[in-house]
């Protein structure tokens, strides 16, 4: 008999369950319905790099705007590009421009709307040497390629004088997951080394010649600070909120800049007379003095014919807000602000945007 | 002489590998209790009234919690459960009572290679059949893969719960002239319960830590969860994306998260122990 009892209590704790769910399921999708007219729901998806900023720039528009709802979430550049594809999102969002390849097979025309800079900086572990470290782009591509591989190797100290480098074998620590940082990246040791280009080129993830993996930004951050002697790339954000020493790289100009939000800003206004009509450009290498060598724009993907007004409207209300008064909240949390002179162009490709 | 040493040997031997044994065991448990140990001091720490009730805020604002991941989480287990469940159990009805045949042992061969299909790939396939079509992520493609998760392992528990049940149990219904659906139902399922319910919970348990089939599918929100055609957050997606973030706000709202999920999952195989407990024991 108490077997029997058992039995039953234990499946009628699990009717309970489903029932208490399936009623708070129901309440929840009832009770909501109702303001659901008034508010307009936005939703996006793709890049992970400026998530931080757009989850502030969206809660802090809704102050503004309290009935509309954006929300962003971060699925990584390829995703984001895919879903804006499907239309499965309103906007989407990508660190690296769309291929012609991918725009045609878009439903519509996709307009690319630059929101901020992001800079790849080359962090290094070297608890030895006190100072800023310069390279060269030559040396650079050098020492992913794998013919640098010590610390006090020539080239370096050539450039270091100043610095007492050690005789410490050089780890390479790169990406092993696809991404945009890894493109801006390659982008550069591309363009700064033949032999690179023909042997890893670029992209979102290359056959590197050495070294060792990491997962995402932070995986490569963990790796640098283990291994003494390490070098790495990651986002500007990820090298200042770890304390990350960071390199000075040389630009076309031959200089060496420090990678900063204002060097960043500066590369993106370098370009601004050579910016083409869709905004799809890259960063790297950009002209100008002060220039950081190593920066690419993130881009928000959005159709120019909006299918519905309403949203339509408080999207493209969004966007102008957000290049405009939205630059403001960039820099507080390490995204480099658009350049003055390219938020008018960007303001009025978003009038282009109908609805 | 000979003996005695031979006696010795032995009991060194014994002894060694009952040491080797112990020590085993206790490096099974250990990492077990370091990783559990860590993550109480880690989150606990963060842990607060708020944290459990408030939306996140963005970064450079104090304060913001998970509180709606974890109604995400439960929503998603919930639409799981509907999904799920009923498929599972009566499949594994199917299978116990009538899946002997060839038909039987290739359908309890699928159900295992179910089992052993990776998570995303299913994440893919909810992807495909609902999100696509309805042109939104949305929490009901969430509940739907984690439920598709679910079936194979109700399944198999559901099929050997009831095999456990006596025979003579069914025959005796049979004999008083009960029809086989009601014997079924009334007697041989009723009797498998507890192990039924056993399985369910760990099926739940198992879902509840699964962020990858979430990714492409409920997708994360930062909103109280409105509606089931909506995006809703998950507690697994959350700490995800707090865990891979630059800010150090971010990674103690992940090890809270991370904490807040561990002893969820605890608490329901805590509650499985406590509803097994008795039944095979009061009985003698």
């Amino acid at each position: 008999m108490i077997k029997k009892q058992k039995a039953v209590s234990a499946i009628q704790w699990a009717r309970c369950l489903a029932l208490t769910v399936g009623v708070v399921l129901l309440i929840s999708s009832l009770g909501c319905s109702r303001d659901r007219q008034a508010t307009i729901s936005l939703q996006g998806a793709g890049a992970t790099f400026p998530y931080p900023l757009y989850s502030k720039w969206m809660s802090e528009y809704q102050r503004l705007k309290p009935n509309v709802r954006i929300d962003y979430q971060s699925i990584g550049s390829g995703a984001g590009i895919r879903q804006i594809r499907e239309r499965v999102v309103d906007f989407g969002a990508s660190d690296a421009p769309m291929t012609d390849q991918d725009l045609n097979a878009a439903p519509g025309k996709i307009l690319h709307i630059p929101t901020v800079i992001g800079a790849v900086v080359v962090t290094y572990n070297l608890p030895s040497v006190n100072g800023e470290l310069k390279l060269e782009r030559a040396t650079l591509a050098g020492i992913f390629l794998g013919e640098i591989t010590k610390w006090n190797d020539a080239k370096l100290r050539a450039i270091n004088s100043t610095l007492a480098l050690p005789d410490t074998a050089i780890v390479v620590v790169h990406r092993t997951d696809g991404s945009g940082t890894t493109n801006i990246f390659t982008d550069f040791l591309s363009r700064s080394s033949p032999l690179w280009q023909q042997r890893a080129g670029k992209g979102t993830s290359v056959n590197w010649p050495v070294g060792i993996g990491g997962k995402g930004n932070e995986g490569v951050t963990g790796q640098v600070k283990q291994l003494p002697g390490a070098i790495g790339y990651v986002e500007l954000a990820y090298a200042e909120q770890n304390k990350l020493p960071y390199a000075l790289i040389e630009n076309p100009a031959g200089e060496f800049i420090k990678p900063s939000i204002g060097s960043t800003t500066a590369a993106a206004a370098g370009i601004i007379s050579a910016m083409p009509e869709d905004f799809r450009v890259s960063l790297v290498n950009a002209p100008g003095r002060g220039a950081y060598p190593i920066a690419g724009f993130t881009y928000i993907l959005i159709y120019q014919n909006q299918a519905h007004t309403a949203k339509g409207r408080a999207l493209v209300e969004f966007l102008q807000w957000a290049i405009r008064e939205g630059q403001e909240y960039a820099s507080a949390i390490l995204y480099a602000p658009l350049p003055i002179e390219l938020v008018p162009r960007v303001y009025n490709k978003l009038r282009t945007i109908t609805y | 002489m000979s003996a005695e040493r031979g006696v010795l040997y032995r009991k060194w031997l014994d002894r060694m590998m009952l040491g080797m044994t112990t020590l085993c065991a206790l490096i099974a448990i250990a990492v077990l209790l370091l990783i559990l140990g860590y993550i109480a001091i880690r989150g606990a720490s963060v842990l607060n009234w708020n944290l459990l009730t408030q939306l996140p805020k963005p970064i450079g604002e104090t304060g913001g919690g998970i509180g709606n991941a974890i109604a995400g989480t439960l929503i998603l287990i919930g639409l799981a459960c509907l999904v799920g469940l009923p498929v599972g159990i009566f499949s594994g009805i199917y299978l116990a009572e009538f899946g002997h045949g060839r038909f039987g042992s290739t359908l309890r061969f699928l159900t295992d290679v179910l089992t052993g299909v990776p998570s995303i790939v299913i994440g893919i396939f909810a992807y495909t059949l609902l999100v696509l079509p309805m042109r939104r992520f949305s929490a009901l493609a969430g509940g739907f893969a984690l439920g598709v998760i679910m079936i194979p392992v109700v399944t198999r528990t559901t099929e050997e719960m009831m095999k456990l049940v006596p025979s003579t149990l069914r025959e005796a219904a049979l004999a008083l002239g009960a029809p086989e659906w009601r014997a079924i139902l009334g007697v041989v399922v009723r009797s498998a319960g507890t192990g039924i319910a056993t399985g369910v919970m760990l099926a739940i348990a198992r879902i509840a830590g699964e962020t990858a089939p979430l990714l492409f599918t409920a997708l994360g929100s930062r909103f109280w969860p409105r509606a089931i055609d909506e995006p809703a957050p998950a507690l697994t997606l959350q700490i995800f994306n707090y865990a891979t973030g630059p800010y150090e706000e971010w990674h103690r709202l992940a090890w809270a998260g991370t904490f807040v999920l561990v002893a969820l999952i605890l608490i329901i195989n805590i509650s499985v122990r406590w509803l097994t407990r008795n039944p095979y024991r009061t009985g003698h």
